[in-house]
């Protein structure tokens, strides 16, 4: 079975329990085991590289690409750990950032927010907190749209984004206020569009597409508790 | 028996004295097309708000008069409204253009195969089918406007409130909205619509309303679009407005068909 099949709440488990463990369980092994097993779940067959990258292709291209963000992604905090720490709590704290980077980046690109939605409306959650999750990742290509309205809009009236430093936080100065306000002016809006479309608190919807959660994900998901549970309580006995 | 009722309807945005409209009275019937129009701060999208029931109870406010709307509760044979800007409509809760015309259906609880058939058949009404499995985010004005649209006709309202619905779409795209809006009421929905597109009413209104500062001027036939005094607004059509600046005399046609047949007499 491929990631992508899982239970998006399969998926979630196992993406906190890996950097759960990565803290749990004693440095400088623990973090290297639990960072491996991230960076080989970034290959899973099935991953696209969606938030983390643009396009995607059958085999193992697409994992390679997730692979790479997730490592981009954590070398700038192995640079800065360096700055700050010795060596061994480099190491120590820096592969356990990147089981929390890579773990988060895989269920990114493994995960369509839409299943997860689903998977969140089918168990029974309440349609607003469904909604919060949903919103929240709708809103980054949304909000990457109107910001390039914008920086085009002012653009054509001579303020280029390119240039120095200086320049380019000016850009990003005029670009933040008018970002800022026009989604604020429409939570009105939105707010209005939700009611007449029976989005209200109480409301029982739907779900379209609920995935399938199996007895064994279940129990595998429970196991994955357990066991952070238990390296939890042998690493405070280990230490006393 | 009128689907929708206002009775000398005021009503006041919040922190405002003036009101936005004032002891207004208007009455849908089932299966009627009403028009409203006039000039920016008319007060008909304020009207549309009011007979969605989002306006004081959502939008905040003060209101005086009553509203009465003989439906089936809220969503499934209730109020569907249509905002002028596309962009803010979309739910945020859906990732394909078929899940985003589900999204209201989902939200009234209805069984999948159900959904499955009005979200079908709206896509198709609105022809947009072929967008069904593309991110809301990525499409144009003209697309999102149909796909709001097909999102609140896939709810199968019994009152429809449009406001400026063909504001994004291009000639081709706002015939297949008129031409919806006429089916649709042909099936018994109530259908009210702000626009300024004027020259659509003739074939699409049963009736016309002329609103100015928040007061009906006027409630007529949609010939109502060829009177002087609508004329002076700027409200006419604009075969009815060549017409009048030609002086060609009263009474103005409505539509190039009428034009031609005064033309030829």
């Amino acid at each position: 079975m491929t990631g992508g099949r899982l239970h998006p709440f399969t998926l979630l488990a196992i993406a906190g329990t890996l950097p759960a463990l990565a803290w749990i369980l004693p440095a400088p092994a623990g973090g290297a085991v639990t960072t491996a097993v991230a960076l080989v779940l970034t290959l899973t067959p099935g991953a696209s590289p969606g938030l983390a990258g643009t396009g995607s292709s059958p085999g193992w291209r697409p994992g390679l690409v997730v692979l790479r963000t997730a490592v981009l992604t954590a070398a700038p905090f192995w640079l800065f750990l360096l700055l700050l720490h010795d060596v061994p709590s480099t190491i120590a704290i820096g592969l356990r950032l990147t089981t929390m980077i890579a773990s988060v980046v895989w269920v990114g690109a493994l995960l369509p927010p839409g299943r997860l939605v689903e998977a969140m409306v089918a168990a029974g959650w309440g349609v607003t907190a469904a909604y919060l999750f949903a919103a929240a990742l709708s809103a980054v290509p949304l909000l990457k749209a109107r910001a390039q309205r914008i920086v085009d809009a002012q653009r054509c009236r001579g303020l280029s984004p390119r240039g120095g430093l200086g320049r380019r936080l000016r850009a990003l100065r005029a670009l933040a206020l008018p970002l800022v306000l026009s989604v604020l002016h429409e939570v009105d809006e939105r707010a209005l569009a939700l009611e007449t479309r029976g989005f209200v608190p109480g409301a029982r919807r739907t779900p379209l597409a609920p995935p399938r959660d199996a007895t064994a994900e279940r129990v595998g998901r429970w196991l994955l508790l357990v066991g952070c549970a238990a390296a939890l309580a042998w690493r405070l006995a280990w230490r006393g | 028996m009128a689907r929708l009722t206002l009775e000398r309807v005021s009503f006041w945005y919040p922190a405002m004295g003036r009101p936005a409209l004032r002891d207004v009275s208007l009455a849908a019937a089932p299966g009627e097309v009403i028009a409203l129009v006039g000039n920016v701060g008319a007060g008909a999208s304020t009207l549309l708000l009011v007979a969605a029931d989002l306006a004081p109870r959502v939008v905040g406010g003060k209101i005086e008069g009553r509203v009465n709307f003989r439906g089936r509760g809220k969503g499934e044979g209730g109020r569907g409204i249509v905002l002028p800007t596309p962009w803010t409509q979309l739910s945020g809760m859906a990732f394909t253009v078929w899940d985003e015309v589900a999204f209201g259906p989902a939200n009234l609880g209805w069984p999948r195969e159900r959904i499955a058939g009005a979200v079908d058949r709206s896509l198709a009404a609105l022809d947009i089918g072929a967008l069904a499995a593309r991110d809301p985010a990525t499409l144009s004005g003209g697309e999102l406007q149909r796909v709001v649209i097909a999102g609140i006709i896939a709810m199968e309202p019994a009152l429809l409130l449009l406001d400026e619905p063909t504001a994004e779409l291009d000639p081709e795209g706002a015939g297949l909205v008129w031409r919806l809006v006429r089916a649709l009421a042909g099936d018994g929905c109530s259908i009210v619509v702000a626009t300024s597109d004027l020259d659509a009413l003739p074939e699409v209104a049963d009736r016309v309303v002329w609103m100015e500062d928040g007061v009906v001027r006027r409630i007529g036939a949609p010939a109502l679009l060829a009177e002087e005094s609508v004329c002076e607004a700027g409200l006419a059509t604009t075969v009815a407005d060549v017409w009048r600046t030609a002086r060609l005399g009263a009474p103005y046609p409505l539509t190039v068909a009428q034009a031609e047949r005064r033309w030829r007499q």
